[in-house]
C-alpha cells in the first residue's frame, strides 16, 4: 500500500499540568538561555515518558472513539525512556489495554524518534484495526546548561486507521554533524558542543534535504525546537513563513520535548484549527525526518495548559535534584513477580463481580468481600469513575519508605479510599493516591482513574492507577 | 468449663530505653508480675507460655517466645510467639485462658515485648505499617496513621457534631491519666490548646491523635481455678473472653466508621460474662491514634453511633467519671510497645481491680475490660474481668 492512503483517524496530546516560567529561572540563574521559551512543563514526580504516553494515547483512542482493544500497532518514541532497557511498549500496551499480539516498536536515540515513527508506522501497514504512535519525551540537562532551561515535557499521539486525515508525503535525509545534540552513553544528561553556525547548518540542511519532494504549502509547520529560535531560521529551508511555523508550535510554552516536538506541534496546529500540516523533525548526528499531513477533520484532544506554576525550588524538587532517593533501611517488599500477577487490576482496574451476591470485588480474589462466598469471579472492567470515601493528606514525614521520595519530590499528597463504578451498576472500593492539582478532596467528590508511576524499587519502576480529581482534569 | 483467674501481672515503664534489651525489658515485666501475686510465685509453677510480639526491627523475628522465657530461667516450657500486630499480646492472654479452660495447664505465662525505639528513623518508617494490608493499602503510600486518618475523615463526614476537638479531648484525658502512672511513655498532661494545635501528621489527625512508638514488655499470670487458692484468696477471675478478625484492608470492609472486630468481640466477651457495658467499673480502650478510641466507645456499646463526641464532652469517661476509659493513660500517654500493649492493659485491669493503682485509682472497682485491636481492625479481643468476692454468683 503507498504511503498515500495512510489514513490519520484521530490525535491526543498531554503536558503536565506543572511549569516554570523563565522569568523564575533567570531570576534563580541570573540569566535564561532558552529563546523564545516563556514557560516549559514539568513532569511531576510520579510522571515520566511511559504514562505521559499514556495519557496521550488514551486521549488520541477517545477522540476517535476507539478502545484499546482496537489497537494493533503501537510504536512509541522517546529521547528519554522511564529505562534505558526493558520494552516499555508491553507496559504501555497493557495500561492501553491492547491486545498481546500488538505489534510494538520503539524508538529512540533521536529527537526526530516520534517523526520517525510515524514515517516507520507508514511502512509497517497494513494491519487489521488502529495503529497507534506516541512520542513521549522530557529531555534533561545539566542544571545550569541551555538544554535544561529549554527541557519541557509532554506527548502527543496520532492514531492511524479509518478516518478524514491523510499521510500525503514523507522525506528523510542524513548527514555527519557530530557534535550536534547528543547525550553519551551512561548519562542522564543531553548536551551540545554548542558551536552556534554549525549547529545552524546542520539543521537547515537535514531539514531542506528532507522535505526536498514535499509541497510545503501548508498552514501550520511544527518544526523540531530545541529552543523557541532555532524553528524560525528553517523558513528558508522549509519554504514556509515564520507565522506558519508558529501555528505549529508549543516550545514557548512547553519547553523543549525532544522527540514528541513536532507530533505536539502537530496535535496543537490541529487542535487550532490547521488542516495542512508540515512536520519537520530533526535529531543531532544529524538527520532529519518530514511529513506531510492533511488533518481536515481529524478529531484532537489535547490537554497541554499547565495550571500550577512552581517556584524554582520547587522546580529542582520535583526534577530530585535537591533530594535524597529512597531512604535506607528498605520498603515493604511486594515482590516483582506479585506486582507483576496484579497487572490486570493496576494497569485496567479488572474487578470481579460475585455469581452469588453481585458485589464487586477488587481485587478479584478470594472470598467475596460482601457475602464472604468462595467464588468463581466474572470479569467486570471498571471504567475508572468513582468518589471518594475516605482521605486523608500524608503530611511530610509521614510517608512509608518508598514513598518517601515521591513526597520528597512533591510534598504532601492524597491517600484515600475511592469508590469506583461498577461496569453496570455497584461500586468497588478502593484504596488510591488522589491526583488533586493543588485543590483540597471532600468524602463525595468524583474522580477519575489515570496512569502514573507507584514507587520503583530494586531499579523496577511500578506502575498503576492514581485517581484524579475531575475538578483537576484539563 | 473451668474459671480461668489472673493471677498476677505487670509491666515495664513504657517508653524509649536504650539502655535495655528485649530479653531484659521481659525480665523486669516478669519479675514485676511474680512479685505482685499475693502469696508468692514460684516459676516452677508454669506449665505453657505465650509471647506476644510483632518484631518490630526484626531483631528475633524467629522464635522470640523460647528466647525470653528461656531467658527467664523458664527452662523447658513449652512457649510460642503469637502475632496479632497490635492485638499480638492480647491474644496471649486469650490463649493463656484457653489453655487453663480447656484443662491442658494450670498456670500459663502471657507476655508481650517489643522493642521500637532504637532504630534509625527510616528503618522505623519501615516497621510501621507492616500490619497495613501491604500490597493495595499501604502501596497508595499510607502508615497506620494514614488509614486510621481516613477512619476519622468518614466518622467526621458521617457525624456532622463530630469535630477534630473530640480527637483532641481523647488525648487531653488520656494524658491526664498518664501523668498520674509511673510507667508512662509520655507521662505529662497536655492542655487542649497543646492537643489542638499539634503538627499535621495526616489530615486531620496531628501528633496528639497518635500514640508514640515505645520499648516495654508486659506479662500476665493466668492460673486455673483448681489452683488459683495457692496464690491469692481474693481473686481476679476472666469472666468473659471475645475476640474476632475481619479484612485486613480498610477498603475491604462495609463501615469505615466502625470496627466490626471490636463489636464482635466485645459482644462475645459481654456473653460469656453475663454482663453488658452498663455493667463495667472501668475500661482500658485500644487508643492508638485518637479516633480509635472513639470508635472503640461506639463498637463497645458504651455509647450509641455517633455519641462518641457527647460522651467525652460530658466527662463521662474521665478518671472520676461513670466509666473511666484508659486510666492507664492508654496508648496514647502510658505508651505503645505494639507486642506488650495487650497484656499490658491486662497489668492495669489487674492493678486496678486488686487497688494497686496509686493516683490513677479508680473508685470502688469490681470490673473492668480491656481492648486490644491489630492493625486498624483485622483483629481485635476483648477481655472482661471481675473480683470474684464482690460479684455475686
Amino acid at each position: 500500500m503507498s504511503a498515500e492512503k495512510t489514513r490519520v483517524a484521530s490525535l491526543g496530546a498531554y503536558a503536565p499540568r506543572l511549569y516554570v516560567t523563565s522569568e523564575t529561572v533567570e531570576e534563580a540563574l541570573g540569566q535564561f538561555a532558552a529563546s523564545g521559551v516563556e514557560r516549559k512543563a514539568v513532569p511531576e514526580a510520579d510522571e515520566d515518558t511511559l504514562t505521559m504516553a499514556v495519557e496521550a494515547a488514551r486521549r488520541a483512542l477517545g477522540a476517535g472513539e476507539f478502545e484499546g482493544s482496537d489497537v494493533s500497532y503501537l510504536a512509541f518514541a522517546t529521547t528519554t525512556p522511564p529505562m534505558e532497557e526493558a520494552d516499555l511498549t508491553a507496559r504501555l500496551a497493557s495500561a492501553l489495554g491492547a491486545p498481546a499480539d500488538v505489534d510494538t516498536r520503539t524508538l529512540t536515540g533521536s529527537t526526530r524518534a516520534g517523526a520517525q515513527a510515524l514515517d516507520a508506522a507508514v511502512d509497517a501497514r497494513p494491519w487489521e484495526g488502529v495503529g497507534v504512535v506516541v512520542a513521549s519525551d522530557a529531555p534533561r540537562g545539566a542544571p545550569d546548561s541551555a538544554v535544561e532551561q529549554a527541557a519541557g515535557a509532554g506527548a502527543a499521539a496520532v492514531v492511524l486507521g479509518d478516518g478524514p486525515g491523510r499521510v500525503e508525503g514523507r522525506g528523510s535525509y542524513v548527514e555527519s554533524y557530530p557534535g550536534t545534540r547528543f547525550r553519551p552513553a551512561g548519562e542522564a544528561e543531553t548536551d551540545g558542543l554548542d558551536v552556534t553556525n554549525y549547529d545552524r547548518q546542520a539543521f537547515s540542511t537535514a531539514l531542506t534535504g528532507a522535505v526536498e519532494d514535499l509541497e510545503t504549502d501548508v498552514d501550520a509547520a511544527a518544526v523540531q525546537s530545541p529552543d523557541g529560535k532555532l524553528p524560525y531560521r528553517a523558513t528558508g529551508a522549509l519554504g514556509v513563513d515564520a507565522g506558519t511555523i508558529a501555528a505549529g508550535s508549543t516550545v514557548e510554552d512547553l519547553g523543549d520535548t525532544g522527540a514528541a516536538s513536532t507530533l505536539l506541534g502537530a496535535a496543537s496546529a490541529r487542535n487550532d484549527g490547521a488542516e495542512r500540516v508540515l512536520l519537520a523533525a530533526f535529531g543531532g548526528g544529524a538527520g532529519a525526518t518530514a511529513l506531510r499531513l492533511d488533518l481536515a477533520g481529524v478529531p484532537a484532544e489535547i490537554a497541554l495548559k499547565g495550571d500550577s506554576e512552581l517556584s524554582y525550588a520547587d522546580y529542582l524538587r520535583r526534577r530530585g535534584e535537591i533530594t535524597s532517593g529512597e531512604p535506607e533501611g528498605g520498603g515493604a517488599y511486594v515482590s516483582v513477580p506479585s506486582w507483576q500477577r496484579t497487572t490486570p487490576q493496576r494497569h485496567r482496574l479488572v474487578a470481579g463481580r460475585c455469581p452469588e451476591c453481585d458485589a464487586l470485588n477488587f481485587p478479584p480474589e478470594g472470598a467475596c468481600s460482601d457475602c464472604t462466598a468462595r467464588v468463581d469471579y466474572e470479569r467486570a472492567e471498571l471504567p475508572g469513575t468513582g468518589t471518594v470515601e475516605a482521605t486523608t493528606t500524608i503530611s511530610q514525614g509521614g510517608a512509608p519508605p518508598e514513598f518517601v521520595e515521591q513526597q520528597a519530590r512533591s510534598g504532601p499528597f492524597v491517600a484515600a479510599v475511592v469508590a469506583l463504578d461498577g461496569p453496570d451498576g455497584g461500586v468497588a472500593s478502593i484504596p488510591t493516591q488522589v491526583l488533586t492539582g493543588g485543590r483540597d478532596v471532600e468524602i463525595g467528590d468524583p474522580v477519575e482513574t489515570t496512569i502514573r508511576r507507584i514507587y520503583e524499587q530494586e531499579d523496577v519502576v511500578r506502575y498503576g492507577f492514581k485517581a484524579q480529581l475531575c475538578d483537576a482534569k484539563r | 468449663m473451668r474459671d480461668a483467674y489472673v493471677i498476677g501481672a505487670g509491666q515495664t515503664d513504657f517508653g524509649a530505653m536504650p539502655e535495655e534489651s528485649y530479653r531484659s525489658l521481659f525480665e523486669k515485666a516478669y519479675e514485676n508480675a511474680v512479685d505482685s501475686v499475693p502469696d508468692g510465685f514460684d516459676g516452677e509453677a508454669v506449665d505453657e507460655a505465650v509471647v506476644g510480639n510483632l518484631g518490630v526491627g526484626g531483631r528475633q523475628l524467629g522464635l522470640p517466645g523460647p528466647a525470653v522465657t528461656e531467658h527467664v530461667g523458664l527452662h523447658g516450657v513449652p512457649c510460642s510467639r503469637v502475632e496479632n500486630a497490635c492485638a499480638a499480646s492480647g491474644y496471649a492472654v486469650r490463649q493463656a485462658v484457653q489453655a487453663v479452660r480447656s484443662g491442658m495447664a494450670d498456670v500459663v505465662l502471657a507476655g508481650g515485648v517489643e522493642v521500637m525505639s532504637d532504630m534509625s528513623s527510616d528503618v522505623t518508617k519501615y516497621w510501621l505499617g507492616v500490619s497495613g494490608e501491604t500490597e493495595w493499602e499501604r502501596l497508595t503510600g499510607t502508615t497506620f496513621a494514614g488509614v486510621y486518618a481516613q477512619m476519622a475523615s468518614a466518622y467526621l463526614d458521617r457525624y456532622e457534631d463530630a469535630t477534630a476537638d473530640h480527637l483532641s479531648m481523647a488525648a487531653v484525658k488520656n494524658h491526664a491519666n498518664g501523668a498520674k502512672n509511673p510507667h508512662a511513655h509520655l507521662g505529662f498532661e497536655c492542655s487542649m490548646d497543646q492537643a489542638v494545635g499539634a503538627p499535621i501528621v495526616a489530615d486531620p489527625l496531628n501528633l496528639y491523635h497518635c500514640c508514640p512508638t515505645s520499648d516495654g514488655a508486659s506479662v500476665a499470670l493466668v492460673a486455673s481455678e483448681d489452683v488459683v487458692g495457692e496464690y491469692t484468696d481474693d481473686p481476679v477471675r476472666v469472666a468473659g473472653v471475645g475476640a474476632a478478625s475481619d479484612r485486613v484492608g480498610l477498603f475491604q470492609r462495609d463501615d469505615y466508621t466502625a470496627v466490626e472486630a471490636s463489636t464482635r468481640a466485645g459482644e462475645a466477651a459481654y456473653e460469656m460474662a453475663g454482663v453488658g457495658p452498663d455493667e463495667l467499673d472501668f475500661a482500658e480502650v485500644h487508643d492508638c491514634f485518637a479516633i480509635a478510641e472513639l470508635l472503640a466507645y461506639e463498637d463497645l456499646g458504651f455509647c450509641g453511633r455517633g455519641e462518641a463526641p457527647s460522651l467525652l464532652e460530658e466527662g463521662e469517661t474521665d478518671l472520676d467519671g461513670d466509666l473511666p476509659v484508659n486510666a492507664s493513660g492508654g496508648l496514647k500517654s502510658k505508651g505503645h510497645p505494639i507486642g506488650a500493649t495487650g497484656a499490658g492493659q491486662v497489668a492495669e485491669a489487674f492493678k486496678q481491680l486488686t487497688g494497686q493503682a496509686g493516683e490513677r485509682q479508680v473508685e470502688d472497682v469490681t470490673r473492668g475490660l480491656t481492648h486490644n485491636v491489630g492493625g486498624s481492625g483485622g483483629a481485635a479481643v476483648v477481655h472482661v474481668f471481675e473480683r470474684e468476692r464482690e460479684v455475686a454468683r
